[in-house]
């Protein structure tokens, strides 16, 4: 606070505090832009050390910084004119030079002395003058010149190019053509008692159109990490990224991109496991009779199978991915056609009406846990799910047996052909078709009937919907795999980009799911009713 | 006091980006809004072509990537959904409304919003021959660079957007302290996740069809 605290007894001079901070202001820009343009080729910049080591000049705008070679030889610049930097790249054997970037800074004056901002405080010009300065040596690094300006710094690296820097109160007026080209950033100026301080760069937006660039860059990316390790065996590819991986950090960083793209797809197939463990052992904790235990066993089992396979190929080299990564779609397929099977089994097993009972006691349970308990944690939320997906099961058994069957497997087919996303309902869907195979379905109908006419039994059936549309949140992360799937057998890029240019339309299906799910429930209910009648 | 907010772009990325992204922005907005004496420090991101000054605080380094990394789990919980996070700048009051009573009231100034969708990337399968396979693997390359440069555009047009709202707005800034100003990091929390499906159920019960007739 050592500068600021200059500045505030400067405030009551007015005039004398902008006299001194406005020089300073635009030396402290001079270092700024040199630091980061004038490369270094056979001295790297060293490692920022502690602020105490800057002394008490270079921690104005509580930004120090240290002196740049380039600078030492330069004038200071005058508050009265223009300071003006280009920065140029020119070919290292002589020719013209091409301007990437013009800094230019100037301190307008008031037009008039009465316009002059006597009343303007120096606190406040200087406080502005630090977001200006931090916005300015932030936007150096942004700007495509600075990637040009540390390959030139590269140690080791010779190129054609060199990067130099003019400096001057004043500059040569770009062509038309040079003008079309170049974009311009103008920040937000501060009001001072001299003037407005106007900070503002001209640059080119891209460096495309020098060769060092793209002779550099593109020539190591496709050769060196793809197209000649493909080329041979494909057991070397995959060992020759991964050598090139811990090879390139530290002495080539731009070709780390490249590198960790390859691999991209193994923390992917590592993290699936930990996806399907910690369900079933929630699932499997609460479960006091053994009808339930047997409904979530098989349950598990079902999600327990596609664990090994997954380790088991992130184990293994590259022929092993391939083989799990042909694997999803086939474990995709299978999930559809067993889950009626299983289900149904588990129907039979749930005759008594002491089941049913219990069903609703435990979603009496659920709505009192989520009306006292203001933080649910993870294990009720997938509780409730569970218990959701049973009671809906109940409520689905009213309707008639054909007529769910073969909705449900219309809805199947129809989201095979569209959408992925909308695989989630589809099982949802398969509850009713085991429901009413069974014995116990009529016996059921009775208590799902009566349930409606009671305002409590609304209300829990208003809390059993809220839960069941919880569910798809966890079959999402397999519909994910499913759409994966599906994307590598298609092997092309616009059905994938199709993909994700549709995700509005997927959402809206999904609306229109939920909706006619519920007007078939509410028909099937008034059949019931009517029937009873 | 008014509150400045700013609701910056929204990117698109993936599983493995989100912590280069996120360094990137917390860290630019954090170096434009801590006016105290900094030791500034350029960092380069790991996947993007990008370099991004840091303040050269290790403590606020800590708290921005243990913050990340919450986030991250979250998004491998919610895939595929859109995301928002909030940092917000805040002064603290101190009020005195009894004689034994002492209350701390926070003041918000501004607050910026990180808007994010992560995708999850697409899966390559092993092609019958070595041509075939060499020619899925190419076009993966060209579609991962690609996106990456969309993506590192994108990004320039948010810390450019940082920048011109920095210079904007400093009126509502209070004055310097000695350190950096109070903050704090808002992610996602698993309470959203009731939010949606209280927001499905409600958009169908009032899209014109009663559940009970």
């Amino acid at each position: 606070m050592a500068s600021l605290s200059d500045s505030a007894g400067a405030g009551s001079g007015g005039r004398a505090g902008a006299e001194l901070m406005v020089p300073q202001f635009l030396l402290k820009v001079l270092h700024a832009i040199l630091a980061a343009r004038s490369p270094r080729p056979h001295a790297p910049p060293p490692p920022p050390p502690a602020a105490s080591a800057f002394r008490r000049r270079d921690r104005w705008f509580h930004l120090p910084l240290h002196l740049p070679p380039a600078a030492e030889h330069l004038p200071e610049p005058s508050p009265a004119e223009p300071l003006v930097v280009d920065v140029y790249l020119a070919p290292s054997g002589g020719g013209p030079e091409e301007v990437l970037e013009r800094w230019t800074v100037a301190c307008e004056p008031w037009p008039s002395p009465a316009a002059a901002g006597e009343g303007l405080a120096v606190n406040r010009a200087y406080k502005r003058c630090i977001t200006l300065l931090r916005s300015l040596y932030a936007m150096l690094r942004f700007l495509p010149a600075y990637r040009a300006f540390r390959a030139l710094c590269a140690s080791g690296q010779v190129y054609n190019y060199e990067m130099g820097h003019r400096v001057g109160s004043f500059s040569t007026p770009f062509s038309r053509a040079e003008e079309a080209t170049m974009r311009t950033e103008r920040l937000a100026p501060v009001e001072t008692q001299l003037g407005r301080l106007v900070v503002s760069v001209q640059y080119l937006p891209s460096l495309a159109a020098f060769s060092f660039n793209a002779t550099s860059l593109a020539s190591a990316a496709i050769i060196t990490d793809y197209v000649g390790s493909p080329a041979a065996e494909p057991m070397r590819a995959f060992p020759a990224s991964l050598t090139e991986a811990a090879g390139s950090p530290s002495p080539q960083p731009s070709r780390r991109p490249n590198s960790w793209a390859s691999p991209a797809p193994w923390p992917h197939t590592m993290r699936q496991p930990a996806k399907f463990s910690p369900p079933p052992a929630h699932y499997a904790s609460p479960t006091p009779s053994p009808p339930m235990f047997g409904y979530l066993h098989s349950r598990f089992s079902g999600e327990t199978a596609p664990m090994s396979i997954p380790q088991a190929g992130g184990g293994r080299g590259p022929m092993h991915q391939h083989h799990q990564n042909l694997s999803e779609p086939s474990r995709a397929f299978m999930f559809p056609p067993p889950s009626p099977k299983y289900l149904r089994g588990e129907a039979g097993r749930q005759e008594s009406p002491t089941e049913t009972n219990r069903s609703f006691k435990r979603a009496d349970g659920i709505r009192m846990g989520d009306l006292y308990a203001n933080l649910p944690s993870g294990y009720k939320i997938k509780d409730s799910r569970d218990e959701s997906g049973r009671s809906s099961g109940v409520f689905s058994s009213s309707g008639s047996p054909q007529l769910g069957f073969s909705r449900s497997s219309s809805r199947l087919s129809m989201q095979d052909d569209t959408d992925d996303a909308d695989f989630p309902f589809a099982v949802d869907d398969v509850d009713p078709d085991s429901r009413p195979g069974s014995s116990g379905g009529k016996d059921t109908g009775d208590p799902v009937g009566s349930s409606f006419h009671k305002s409590q039994d609304a209300a829990v059936g208003y809390l059993v919907h809220l839960l069941k549309s919880a569910r798809p949140l966890r079959d999402f992360s397999y519909s994910s795999h499913t759409s994966m799937g599906e994307s590598i057998e298609a092997g092309s890029t616009s059905s994938f980009m199709s993909r994700r240019t549709s995700d509005a339309l997927e959402e809206f299906e999904s609306f229109k799911e939920i909706r006619e799910n519920l007007l078939a429930r509410s028909r099937s209910w008034l059949q019931d009713s009517l029937d009873k009648s | 006091m008014n509150c400045e907010t700013c609701q910056l772009k929204e990117l698109e990325l993936e599983l493995t980006e989100i912590r280069d992204v996120l360094r990137c922005i917390l860290h630019t907005i954090f170096f434009h809004r801590t006016l105290s004496l900094v030791r500034p420090k350029d960092v380069d991101c790991d996947f993007l072509d990008i370099t991004y000054v840091q303040c050269g605080l290790p403590e606020l380094e800590k708290e921005v990537d243990e913050k990340i990394d919450q986030f991250s789990a979250w998004v491998e919980k919610h895939p595929n959904r859109r995301s928002q996070i909030c940092l917000s700048f805040f002064d603290e009051k101190h009020r005195h409304p009894g004689w034994f009573v002492n209350k701390t009231e926070r003041i918000y100034w501004e607050q910026w919003f990180i808007n994010l969708q992560v995708m999850f990337p697409k899966r390559y399968s092993k092609s019958n021959s070595s041509k075939g396979l060499t020619n899925i693997q190419a076009n993966a390359v060209e579609e991962t660079s690609t996106r990456r440069a969309a993506l590192e555009a994108s990004i320039n047009e948010v810390l450019f957007q940082i920048i011109k709202f920095a210079n904007e707005k400093k009126d509502h800034i209070p004055a310097i302290p000695d350190r950096i100003f109070n903050h704090e990091i808002m992610i996602p929390s698993s309470d959203s996740v009731f939010g949606w499906n209280t927001d499905v159920i409600r958009r169908v019960l009032n899209s014109g069809h009663p559940y009970s007739l």
